[in-house]
């Protein structure tokens, strides 16, 4: 069973965590909404040249691991977001049951008036097992998957939405590549339209 | 500051009187339903379809004869839940207008700007908006 793994939240919220208690709370949706709204200013990224920045890093720092992460890593750090973990199928880009009520509780999220309005990137992401090539495009494979899931399921406006696959591209824990930690579909808010 | 010690204690009394009107639950406690209900007919039966585009509940119907009793009666609930959720969502700007206009005044249309004023102008918002949010789940 591959797993995206979302682990949690931002950096505030991990800082909690780390006490101990709440590392197994379970995801609400003020969480999510928490942490993605209070978008600052409408970035200037379309999810096509995220996509080809994951494509060029690939192609220009070959091998079986990324040796430094994307050049747009730092904007994107910057930005509001949250981690959430998603389980698919191994290899595939169905979303298991289990994982329903967690891209329902996005959907609730990006309902409200707090995230009305802004454009969100899906991106999918993936541990460092496997040929970087093949996890970048499962992940974006995943990425639409959960978009798909979001637009016509539970009608969150599609024009809001982008997916985004970055593999093994942006690890979260670069100093262990094949942790679970890496395996997680991040959401990004890029501001109002 | 009287009015939003009146719309608090009118809080506590639909917290706990929950009945008196009627209610919507989230995408995820409709769709929760759903995985617990279905989620091993799913795996057995729809291992091709997913989420999207209505396919997991085409293959359950399909396969309704092979589906438990219990998968079956739920899924029907779950389709009316985030039905009604929806209807809550469409309804919820055209029964705040007289509000909108009132309390809301200049603030630009689109994008969830006048919700998101009515939400901040509960303790002088109609019951009736304030009802049509709270059934919005937008609260």
């Amino acid at each position: 069973m591959t797993r995206i793994l979302l682990a949690a939240v931002s950096a505030a919220l991990l800082a909690v965590s780390a006490s101990g208690a709440t590392a197994q709370t379970k995801l609400s949706r003020n969480e999510i909404i928490n942490s993605l709204q209070g978008a600052q200013q409408e970035v200037e990224l379309s999810a096509d040249e995220l996509q080809k920045a994951a494509l060029e890093n690939i192609e220009k720092y070959p091998g079986a691991n990324a040796p430094q992460s994307l050049p747009l890593a730092d904007k994107l750090a910057s930005l509001r977001q949250f981690n959430v973990e998603i389980t698919f199928d191994f290899d595939s880009a169905r979303i298991k049951p289990e994982s329903y009520e967690t891209v329902g509780l996005i959907a609730d999220a990006l309902h409200t008036p707090y995230l009305q309005g802004q454009t969100f990137f899906i991106v999918g992401h993936t541990d460092a097992k496997g040929a970087r090539e093949y996890n970048l495009e499962l992940s974006l494979k995943r990425a639409i998957a959960v978009r798909e899931a979001l637009v016509t399921t539970f009608r969150v406006p599609g024009d809001t939405l982008f997916a985004v696959g970055l593999g093994e591209e942006q690890l979260r824990d670069p100093s262990d590549p094949d942790a679970a930690v890496n395996r997680r579909v991040q959401l990004i808010n890029l501001g109002y339209r | 500051m009287r009015q939003l010690i009146f719309a608090l204690t009118a809080g506590v009394l639909l917290a706990t009187t929950p009945s008196a009107i009627a209610q919507t639950v989230g995408f995820a406690d409709a769709i929760k339903i759903l995985a617990a209900s279905c989620g091993k007919d799913i795996e057995s039966h729809c291992k091709s379809a997913t989420l999207a585009n209505n396919e997991i509940m085409q293959c359950l119907e399909k396969n309704q004869a092979k589906v438990s009793q219990k998968c079956n009666a739920d899924r029907v609930t779950v389709v009316a839940l985030i039905q009604e959720r929806l209807a809550a969502q469409a309804a919820a700007p055209k029964i705040c207008e007289r509000d909108a206009a009132q309390y809301c005044k200049g603030v630009k249309p689109g994008a969830g700007h006048i919700l998101r004023c009515l939400l901040k102008a509960q303790p002088s918002v109609s019951q009736k908006c304030n009802t049509a949010i709270d059934l919005a789940g937008y609260r």
